[in-house]
């Protein structure tokens, strides 16, 4: 009796399995976040509109471009999302497949890779979000100097460079926007100021803590928080700091060998479709192909004088230094008693 | 006569750990389907918007996007119980009662992984079978922490006194194998070899350690969902997702429990 | 006259026929094969990459790797901040659980099993998940502060999550069912009539206790204590969720070598093996001098 009832057992995990996998078409991407640039709105959409489904997955972009590294001769992935930088250094190790897709003109020269390793899929600024109301009556700082007030003591979150693309973009972009020299001085004195401020680096997303008010001061996408704001009608406030900020275009590229090549191509080439980029915009991510915008929409988002001073870092150069910037952010700043 | 005071004593701190253990998972649960203002909490910082008094939407969201997730670690689970009762048990039988040179060795290797660090397992695992990356391996790892309990509870129910008499009765009085496995051997086994199970499931449905480094794509393990909707989701979908696990946890743990607490007991005495 | 019981019970079952030694080694086999597979295997694989250079892996074999272990001050930092964490979880939750396993061991009463099943609970839960629960009982907009600043107008412990009582307090939640369990079997082997002869010399309830039972749990303390050392030692989730400033663990560190570039393989297979002659070593030989106690008693 008790072999056959683990007959039963053995066969039914056989055919369950046997059936998921002929379930459905799918897509991966390494780092679909779902609450990060609406990924999740916009993977949902795309499977209404085809039925494929592409899957969240939350890695961030240091971590998304380690596992392709790792399954170098096995891909699992079809394609991969990134903060700028961090994308480009991918594709300079090779690990992209070279492929243009449909509405490839409409990019700006100065936002894809001319050989089609990557391309910027939509834009955002790093932004200081404030959950006002877990602020409990403390002014809303405006500024990253305002970050270094006693009155903040931990209250501040930004993401740890190494696991997080947008922490990265800000961890690296902070002393072009103060001013700094090559020696990234300006840039690092400053996160060592903002240090005791800090209440944790972030390893994952803390979408859902801002919301919460866990997190009142969250240093990321300026994308995200207005979607808070507008989308989820929590009370967030967005700053965009009065000394500027960092351009961050946020990049994807095919992977090489990826195992559902042709379902991917057709995934990418909606990801610049007119209908996708709308919903990219509703996330508040600036689109990359233009397309027009209603102005109930383009009123929500900040004013453009508020991006005046906001610095466009060459890819390539932070891409070089990015290795160097992971450690000395570990060395310096987070380590240590 | 054991002491009164004692009794008070180890009863109140017991409590108190109860109450420990039990508070995070009561608020969780409540935090799935109540609305946090009726609680009396601070609400939209809590549960953004929400009218009714008790709401399940977040279960229903569960079940369409992660259904699939708890199905695969529903399989696993049972796939480990599967596997651990057909290489367990005969192996159980053969170092408990018929040991040979390096049995010894052989049951302590098995426990071994049981002392060493999760991500030494996984990282091992990675090293050897990196290529491999996905379900199967995942399952591995998930044999690698679920055998040593089917032994464990085989050995320990073989070695008792009563077994180990009953079989060499039987043998002295001229028994064969195959009448001694299923006349005295396996009836014993039988309530061994359910609490086994139970654990075998419990331990697989919740391992995340292992199963995160070592999974690629989808499907994920359950305690993945919980992952997930943990750091984006709202706390009512996220409560709710404990909730589901808790679901099928408990009874498994409190049938363990009434199945006879001493094997699960022993269990633990280290590897 | 019938052979005594215990003489029939302690003889092998297979003595004689060579034939049936190969038996047990078949029926063996399946394991075997499984641990050579998912153990023996990939422990060697790991050891080979942490002998090598990860930028330079034709190089040879080289210690490399474990020397920047004790060197690197932030990795030194993080094994002894992993040891120092586990060796307090430990000590705490061995002491803490001594009172439900002695409930469990010398009294019944009804609710028993389900008190003891809710106490195994946590064992289910990873790490990642208690610490999730820890943000949700004590973050900064945590149900506990909130709950106290509706009673007394203050959010107390707002954020006492990400401090290290809390970190302490999320190891000791999920060593609490391990601990107990161990304990508890280890207590139920006790002889009660120790107890009894004390107290029927006259000896009260907290001597024979002091006197008369605490030191024959010892070796049953110390194997609690070796169990739930190897498993914090081991965990890193807490952590990677907690996200505590300048506080580091081994295995979190392992987790980044890997996870997030620039990764290190060497290093982080080199940790991994540290980590492992640590857990199982302290662990191996506290128990076996528990091991040894006991059979000194005897």
């Amino acid at each position: 009796m008790k072999l056959s009832r683990i007959a039963v057992i053995a066969a039914a995990f056989l055919t369950m399995s046997a059936g998921l996998a002929l379930a459905e078409q799918t897509v991966i991407q390494y780092d679909c976040i779902p609450n990060y640039a609406n990924w999740g709105g916009v993977t949902k959409a795309y499977q209404k509109k085809t039925g494929v489904v592409v899957p969240p997955d939350m890695k961030g972009s240091s971590p998304s471009m380690a596992a392709l590294e790792a399954e170098r001769k096995n891909p699992k992935a079809d394609c991969a999302y990134y903060s700028g930088a961090i994308g480009f250094q991918a594709a300079s190790k090779g690990l992209h497949e070279s492929y243009k897709p449909k509405g490839w003109e409409k990019i700006p020269a100065a936002l894809k890779d001319p050989n089609g390793t990557w391309w910027t899929v939509h834009t955002g600024h790093v932004a200081i979000l404030v959950n006002t109301r877990a602020l409990k009556g403390k002014p809303v700082p405006r500024s990253f100097a305002d970050l270094l007030k006693p009155i903040y003591k931990g209250l501040v979150v930004y993401d740890d460079p190494r696991f997080n693309g947008t922490g990265f973009t800000f961890v690296a972009g902070i002393n072009a926007v103060l001013g700094g020299g090559k020696d990234l001085k300006a840039g690092f004195d400053y996160l060592k100021k903002l240090d005791p401020n800090i209440l944790k680096y972030a390893k994952e997303n803390s979408y859902n803590e801002l919301l919460r008010g866990e997190i009142p001061i969250w240093i990321n996408a300026d994308g995200n928080g207005l979607k808070a704001k507008n989308v989820d009608k929590a009370p967030i406030e967005v700053v965009i700091p009065a000394e500027g900020t960092v351009t961050m275009p946020l990049v994807m590229g095919l992977v090489k060998g990826a195992p559902h090549l042709a379902a991917a191509k057709k995934y990418l080439d909606w990801l610049l479709t007119g209908e996708a980029q709308l919903l990219m915009a509703e996330s508040f991510f600036q689109p990359v192909v233009p397309i027009k915008l209603d102005a109930a929409l383009q009123a929500k988002f900040p004013p453009k004088s508020a991006y005046a001073k906001a610095k466009v870092i060459p890819l390539d150069q932070m891409a070089a230094q990015a290795d160097q910037i992971k450690k000395r952010w570990e060395k310096e700043i987070e380590g240590g008693r | 006569m054991p002491s009164k005071t004692g009794f008070v004593f180890c009863l109140t701190l017991t409590l108190i750990l109860m109450a420990v253990i039990l508070l995070p998972l009561l608020v969780v649960v409540l935090g799935s389907c109540v609305n946090a203002s009726w609680l009396g909490l601070s609400s939209d910082l809590w549960s953004g918007s929400r009218h009714d008094i008790f709401d399940f939407s977040a279960f229903s969201y569960l079940f369409q996007n992660y259904g699939d997730w708890a199905l695969f670690s529903l399989e696993l689970a049972l796939g480990c119980v599967a596997i651990c009762l057909l290489v367990a048990v005969p192996a159980g039988y053969a170092l408990a009662r018929h040991p040979f040179p390096g049995s010894v060795l052989v049951e302590e290797l098995v426990l071994l992984p049981l002392s060493l660090p999760g991500i030494t397992l996984s990282m091992a695992l990675l090293a050897a079978y990196g290529e491999l990356r996905g379900p199967l391996l995942v399952l591995g790892g998930h044999l690698l922490y679920t055998i040593p309990f089917m032994l464990r509870v085989v050995t320990a129910t073989l070695r008792s006194f009563d077994v180990g008499r009953l079989e060499s009765a039987a043998r002295s009085l001229g028994a064969s194998f195959s009448q001694r496995l299923f006349m005295v051997i396996l009836p014993n086994l039988r309530h061994a070899m359910m609490v086994g199970s139970l654990l075998v499931f419990a331990v697989s449905w919740g391992e995340f350690n292992v199963s995160f480094l070592l999974n690629r794509g989808r499907p994920q393990t359950f305690p993945a969902v919980l992952y997930d909707t943990y750091t984006n989701q709202s706390i009512q979908i996220s409560s709710a997702a404990t909730t589901i696990f808790l679901a099928i946890v408990i009874p498994a743990v409190i049938a363990i429990q009434w199945l006879g607490g001493r094997e699960a007991a022993d269990l633990e005495q280290g590897a | 006259m019938p052979t005594p019981d215990h003489i029939i019970a302690s003889q092998p079952a297979s003595r004689g026929a060579k034939r049936l030694q190969l038996a047990p080694l078949a029926l063996c086999a399946p394991l075997l094969l499984l641990l050579l597979a998912l153990l023996v295997w990939p422990l060697a694989h790991l050891l080979q990459q942490s002998l090598l250079l990860s930028e330079a892996p034709a190089s040879g074999l080289t210690l490399h790797n474990f020397r920047e272990i004790v060197l690197v001050p932030r990795y030194r930092d993080a094994l002894l901040w992993s040891l120092e964490l586990s060796l307090a979880v430990a000590a705490g939750s061995t002491l803490i659980c001594l009172a439900p396993a002695w409930l469990f061991t010398r009294y019944s009463f009804p609710g028993k099993r389900l008190m003891r099943g809710i106490l195994t609970l946590p064992m289910t839960f990873a790490g990642m998940i208690v610490g999730f629960l820890m943000i949700i009982l004590l973050g900064r907009a945590g149900f506990i502060p909130q709950l106290l600043e509706r009673l007394t107008g203050q959010p107390l412990l707002s954020g006492a999550g990400y401090r290290f009582p809390g970190l302490i307090l999320a190891y000791l939640y999920f060593e609490i069912p391990r601990a107990t369990l161990t304990l508890e079997s280890a207590l139920a082997k006790l002889d009660a009539r120790l107890e009894q002869a004390a107290r029927s010399l006259g000896a009260n309830h907290r001597q024979v206790f002091f006197w008369v039972v605490l030191p024959v749990i010892r070796p049953a303390l110390i194997s609690t204590f070796a169990v739930t050392f190897s498993v914090s030692l081991g965990s890193f989730g807490v952590l990677l969720v907690l996200s505590l400033r300048h506080f580091s663990l081994l295995p979190l560190e392992i987790f980044t070598q890997y996870l997030a570039p620039p990764t290190d393989q060497g290093l982080a297979s080199a940790m991994s093996l540290a980590l492992l002659v640590v857990a199982f070593g302290t662990g191996y030989g506290l128990r076996r001098l528990a091991r040894r106690m006991e059979g000194a008693r005897a």
